[in-house]
C-alpha cells in the first residue's frame, strides 16, 4: 500500500477520534523461514493491536507494521529475541498526520505570499481577507494602518484600514461594504477598493490627489460574524448573530439598528425576520463601534455604505418622506456618480432617496450619519438586479468594484471640493 | 382610482434571460383593487423572436435534457460562488421559468420577488415524453428582505404551457413547518419559451 495513501486515511481517521501519539511504524525483511514464522506470530496476537501496512508475503518482501505504543516494548522485545532485525520507518506515527493535516489545510487554501498574488477575482474567507489586510499593511506601512475598532458579538476583531498620507485628523471618507453578510459582491469590492488606493498612490494618480488633503478608513467586513456564517452554514444570511432574549431566533439587521427613526415603520420588531430593529439603538456591537468612531473622530465629512444588490444609488432618508435639507445637491451629485459608474460597462444605476426609490426603511445606517452632520451619506447597491441577487458570480467582482470605484471618487472629489 | 383602487401603468423591455439580448418590450396595465383579490392585469407584447425560433430553441432545450442517461440531479445552482455547472444550466433555466409562475402568484403591490438559488432539483423519469422535475428553490422577497423556501413540482413538454405546482413555506429562519403556508397550481398562460 502506498504510504500517503495510509497516512492519509489515518488523517481521516484522525480528525474523527482516534490518535496515535507514540505509535510507530516498524519494517521487517524477514530473510529466513524461522523470521518469517516470527512474524507472522505477530499476526495472532490480537492483544498487541498491531496494524499490518503491508502484510507478511514471503521472503524478501517487506513488512510494515504500526505499532501501538503499549505493544512497542514486547515487539521489539519477540523480534530482537529471535534475532529479526528491523528498522523505525516513522518514529510518531501522529507528528507525521499532523504534519500531513496542516500541509493540506495550507495547500488546499494556499495563502498568497503578497498582494499581488492575492486574486481580487474570487469570494474568499473571512481568514483569507484579515490576512490580506495585514499584508496590505505591510507592504504599504507608511499609508495603511488597521483599526481595531471593536469586536463582534462572536467576539471576532472589527478592523477598519486607514489610509493616511499624514496630518492630524484630517477631513475624512468612510467607506464600509459587507454590513449585510451574504451580500459577498461587496466585501470582495472592499478588498479590490483597499488595493485600488494602495496602486493610486503609487502611481500618483486616481485618489493620490484627495490622499493630499483627506483620510479614507474603510471596513471591508463590516459583520464578520454573519460572513463567518455565510461560509460555514448559510450563504443567504444577512443579519449579526446575536442572540436575542425570548427568542431562539438569531441576529439583528445591523441596517436597522442605528439611531434614526429606531423601531418606526421600515423595520420588524420579531427577531426571527430578516429587518429586526433589535432591542434598542446600537444594541449591536457592529453599529456601535462604527458609532463610537464616527463621534470620536468628528471630522468625516463623506459616509459611503455599501450593498447588493438592485444598482441603486441612495441618500437619506429612508425613515421619513420628508426630504432631506441637501436633497437637490445629493440628487446633482448622485447624478454624476451614476454617470461616471455607467461609462465603463454601460451598467445602469437609478438614484434618488432611500424611500422614493426602494422603500420605507428606519434605523438606517445613512439617515444616521446625516443626521449627525455628515453631508455626504451614501448607499450604494451594487450589481445585479436580480438574475443573480446574492450569487453573483465571481467574474463579476472586479468589473463591478471598477465600475463602483468610479462612482465613489465622483463622491469623494465633491466632498473635497466642498469642504463644510 | 378613487373607490377602486390602485392603477399602474407599465412600459418595459424584456431580454433573453441567457444571452441578455433585446426580447421585445410590453404595454400592460395592472389594476390592484381595493379589497385584497388578485390584480386585474391586461398585456401585449411585441416579440422579435417569431414562434418557430422559440420552438426550435425550446426543442434544443428538450433534446439537452432528454439525452441523458440517468435522472439530472443538483444541488445549490447558482453555488455560494454564483457559479452554474454547464451540465445543469438546463435545469436551471427551467427552474426559472417555473419560478416565475410562483412569484407570479405570490407578488402583491407591495412583495415582490426575486429567485434566489435553486436549492435542489431532482428529475422524476416519466413514461411520456413530459419532461418532470422535482425543485426546492429559494425565493428572496422584497422589502422584507425575507428568504421563502418553496418547493416546485413541474412538467413540461416543447409547444405545451409550463405546469407548475408549489408549496411555500412562509418566512420563518429555517422552520420548516409554517402555519399559514400557501399552495397553489399554475399553469402558465403561454408556453414557456426562453
Amino acid at each position: 500500500m502506498r504510504l500517503p495513501v495510509l497516512l492519509a486515511a489515518l488523517v481521516a481517521v484522525a480528525t474523527c477520534t482516534e490518535t496515535f501519539v507514540g505509535h510507530q511504524v516498524l519494517r521487517v525483511v524477514p530473510k529466513s523461514d524461522e523470521e518469517l514464522q516470527k512474524v507472522q506470530e505477530l499476526q495472532a496476537l490480537e492483544h498487541l493491536q498491531l496494524d499490518f501496512w503491508l502484510a507478511p508475503r514471503g521472503l524478501g518482501f517487506p513488512v510494515d507494521i504500526r505499532v501501538p505504543f503499549p505493544s512497542l516494548q514486547p515487539v521489539k522485545a519477540h523480534l530482537e529475541a529471535s534475532g529479526v532485525s528491523y528498522s523505525i520507518m516513522i518514529e510518531d506515527v501522529q507528528a507525521l498526520v499532523d504534519e500531513e493535516q496542516t500541509e493540506m489545510l495550507r495547500s488546499s487554501r494556499r495563502l498568497p505570499l503578497d498582494t499581488n498574488a492575492f486574486n481580487y477575482e474570487a469570494y474568499h474567507t473571512l481568514d483569507e481577507i484579515y490576512n490580506f489586510m495585514d499584508m496590505l499593511v505591510a507592504e504599504n506601512p507608511s499609508l495603511v494602518s488597521k483599526l481595531e475598532i471593536g469586536r463582534s458579538t462572536e467576539d471576532r476583531p472589527l478592523y477598519v484600514l486607514k489610509f493616511s498620507t499624514g496630518g492630524m485628523n484630517r477631513p475624512a471618507i468612510w467607506i464600509d461594504t459587507g454590513i449585510h453578510s451574504r451580500e459577498w459582491v461587496t466585501q470582495a469590492s472592499g478588498v479590490w477598493f483597499a488595493k485600488k488606493i494602495v496602486q493610486d498612490h503609487a502611481n500618483n494618480e486616481g485618489v493620490a490627489s484627495i490622499l493630499e488633503t483627506m483620510d479614507i478608513f474603510l471596513e471591508i467586513v463590516t459583520n464578520p460574524d454573519g460572513f463567518a456564517f455565510t461560509h460555514s452554514k448559510n450563504r443567504m444570511w444577512r443579519k449579526t448573530r446575536s442572540k436575542n432574549s425570548g427568542s431562539i431566533c438569531v441576529g439583528v439587521d445591523p441596517n436597522r439598528n442605528w439611531d434614526a427613526g429606531f423601531g418606526d415603520a421600515g423595520a420588524s420588531g420579531n427577531p426571527c425576520m430578516e429587518t429586526y430593529h433589535g432591542p434598542y439603538p446600537n444594541s449591536e456591537p457592529e453599529v456601535k463601534s462604527i458609532v463610537d468612531f464616527v463621534k470620536s473622530h468628528g471630522n468625516i465629512k463623506a459616509f459611503i455604505s455599501i450593498h447588493s444588490y438592485s444598482q441603486l444609488l441612495l441618500y437619506p432618508y429612508g425613515y421619513t418622506s420628508t426630504p432631506a435639507p441637501d436633497q437637490q445637491e445629493l440628487h446633482e451629485l448622485s447624478a454624476k456618480a451614476v454617470a461616471a459608474l455607467s461609462s465603463l460597462y454601460g451598467t445602469k444605476f437609478k438614484y434618488g432617496s432611500i424611500i422614493t426609490t426602494i422603500y420605507q426603511a428606519s434605523g438606517s445606517t445613512i439617515d444616521w450619519t446625516y443626521n449627525q452632520g455628515i453631508k455626504y451619506s451614501f448607499t450604494f447597491e451594487l450589481r445585479d438586479t436580480g438574475r443573480y441577487g446574492f450569487l453573483l458570480p465571481a467574474k463579476q467582482i472586479v468589473p463591478t468594484a471598477e465600475e463602483t470605484w468610479l462612482a465613489l471618487k465622483v463622491i469623494m472629489e465633491h466632498a473635497r471640493d466642498n469642504m463644510y | 382610482i378613487p373607490e377602486s383602487g390602485h392603477k399602474y401603468y407599465l412600459q418595459f423591455s424584456t431580454e433573453d434571460y441567457r444571452t441578455g439580448e433585446d426580447a421585445g418590450s410590453c404595454l400592460a396595465t395592472v389594476l390592484y383593487p381595493k379589497k385584497k383579490s388578485p390584480p386585474v392585469v391586461s398585456i401585449k407584447c411585441s416579440r422579435t423572436k417569431d414562434k418557430k425560433e422559440i420552438l426550435e430553441e425550446d426543442n434544443r432545450l428538450y433534446q439537452r435534457i432528454r439525452h441523458q442517461t440517468k435522472p439530472i440531479t443538483g444541488n445549490n445552482i447558482p453555488d455560494s460562488y454564483g457559479h452554474i455547472e454547464p451540465a445543469l444550466e438546463p435545469v436551471w433555466a427551467l427552474a426559472v421559468a417555473g419560478s416565475s409562475s410562483i412569484m407570479w402568484e405570490k407578488s402583491t403591490e407591495t412583495l415582490g420577488y426575486s429567485l434566489a438559488q435553486v436549492k435542489a432539483a431532482k428529475q422524476w423519469i416519466r413514461k411520456d415524453e413530459f419532461i418532470e422535475f422535482d425543485y426546492t428553490v429559494l425565493l428572496h422577497e422584497i422589502p422584507t428582505q425575507e428568504i421563502i423556501s418553496c418547493h416546485m413540482r413541474l412538467t413540461w413538454l416543447p409547444g405545451h404551457p409550463l405546469k407548475v405546482k408549489h408549496f411555500c413555506a412562509s418566512a420563518s429562519h429555517g422552520l420548516d413547518e409554517g402555519s399559514g403556508a400557501e399552495s397553489g397550481s399554475a399553469s402558465a398562460e403561454k408556453a414557456a419559451n426562453f
